[in-house]
């Protein structure tokens, strides 16, 4: 005899009540990201938020599992965006030194940098025909996407539109960084890592890195004090421009 | 490291009181970010447990995002009709990003303020 065993929609309806699927399901996400992006010797393309974020959303649709379920316990994660987003204080502490000499190239290029990236991609998009949620999704792009979404928020646009053009972002500028600053003739390594940790943040800061570490050091910077001026600099700026 | 998280807490808290209250434009975690940074520089250093919770937090940064950006799949009716608009706006303004940052570093840096 055995004993009685749930049938399996019953475990699947317990597990679905409570958070424990969400969170195991998007850890396991972004681990399968990380040992891909390893195995391919990290490569850009091979990003591992870009490869959880299409794991769980093929995952959501197979299981026809709503978003907002899903988000109810993968917002245990979430919420750690805002307590990362203070401890980023850290490596731009770190980083202030290199700032010594080089204040005011290093600020005129995180200027032109933030206001090329945001006219850009706001002219492009709506003379293409892209709707306002869109646009709006493009404004914080260039921003560390922990600051970019809590700076979507304060200017009533969608944060996770501006996470997946965030992270695209990112992808983009670490993979064509390289050859956009080679055609520009930009050699000085200090000047090429600030200018793609003004780009694309995080991941072309950490592309930065694998390449040279005085550039790595400078994309971090870049990234840092991006965050900073943006999340204060963009909502003021939207509110006096509506 | 408890002592490190705690204090990032109340900066973090700090930080989202004065956003409530004072500062409603800027995101909260960005006050306690610079409330942070000034705490730092008056310390002159980084106490440890702080830097072990920044290191752990800087390591696995990218999953903290994961849940808003799997948003997406609502989204993905309206991005299909836009998908050419929003991928020449993307590679277009990251790389006029990227050659405008370089080159106006670049241009200030002649005046001999290389030196450093």
């Amino acid at each position: 005899m055995r004993p009685d065993l749930p049938a399996i929609h019953e475990i699947w309806v317990y597990l679905s009540g409570s958070p424990l699927l969400a969170l195991i399901l998007t850890l396991a996400a972004y681990q399968a990201g990380v040992m891909i992006y390893e195995r391919t010797r990290l490569n850009p393309l091979a990003n591992p938020v870009l490869i959880a974020v299409t794991l769980i959303a093929l995952t959501l649709i197979a299981l026809d599992m709503p978003y907002a379920t899903y988000f109810e316990g993968a917002q245990f994660v979430h919420f750690l965006l805002g307590t990362a987003t203070v401890s980023l204080a850290v490596p731009i502490y770190k980083g202030l030194p290199s700032l010594r000499g080089r204040l005011l190239p290093v600020l005129a290029a995180l200027v032109g940098g933030g206001v090329t990236s945001i006219v850009s991609a706001i002219l492009l998009a709506r003379l293409l025909g892209a709707d306002e949620t869109v646009v709006g999704g493009m404004v914080a792009k260039s921003l560390t996407a922990p600051i970019a979404m809590g700076v979507a928020e304060r200017i009533g646009a969608s944060p996770t539109l501006t996470a997946v053009f965030t992270v695209t972002t990112g992808i983009l500028g670490a993979a064509l960084g390289r050859f956009v600053l080679d055609a520009v003739r930009c050699r000085e390594w200090w000047q090429r890592g600030f200018a793609i940790g003004v780009a694309a943040h995080g991941i072309g800061t950490s592309r930065a890195f694998s390449v040279h570490a005085e550039a790595g050091a400078y994309a971090g910077l870049a990234m840092g004090l991006h965050g900073i001026v943006g999340a204060i600099v963009i909502p003021w700026a939207v509110s006096a421009l509506r | 490291m408890i002592d490190g998280l705690v204090r990032i807490l109340v900066f973090q808290g700090v930080g989202e009181v004065i956003a409530k209250f004072f500062l409603p434009l800027v995101p909260g975690p960005v006050i306690g970010l610079v409330l942070l940074l000034a705490f730092l520089a008056w310390r002159g250093g980084v106490p440890e447990g702080v830097e072990l919770v920044s290191a752990a937090f800087m390591r696995y940064l990218g999953v903290l995002f994961v849940p808003a950006a799997v948003g997406v799949v609502l989204f993905w009716p309206h991005l299909q009709r836009q998908a050419l608009a929003i991928a020449v706006a993307l590679v277009v303004s990251v790389i006029a990003t990227v050659a405008v940052s370089a080159l106006v570093a670049k241009l200030l840096s002649r005046g001999g303020s290389d030196a450093a």
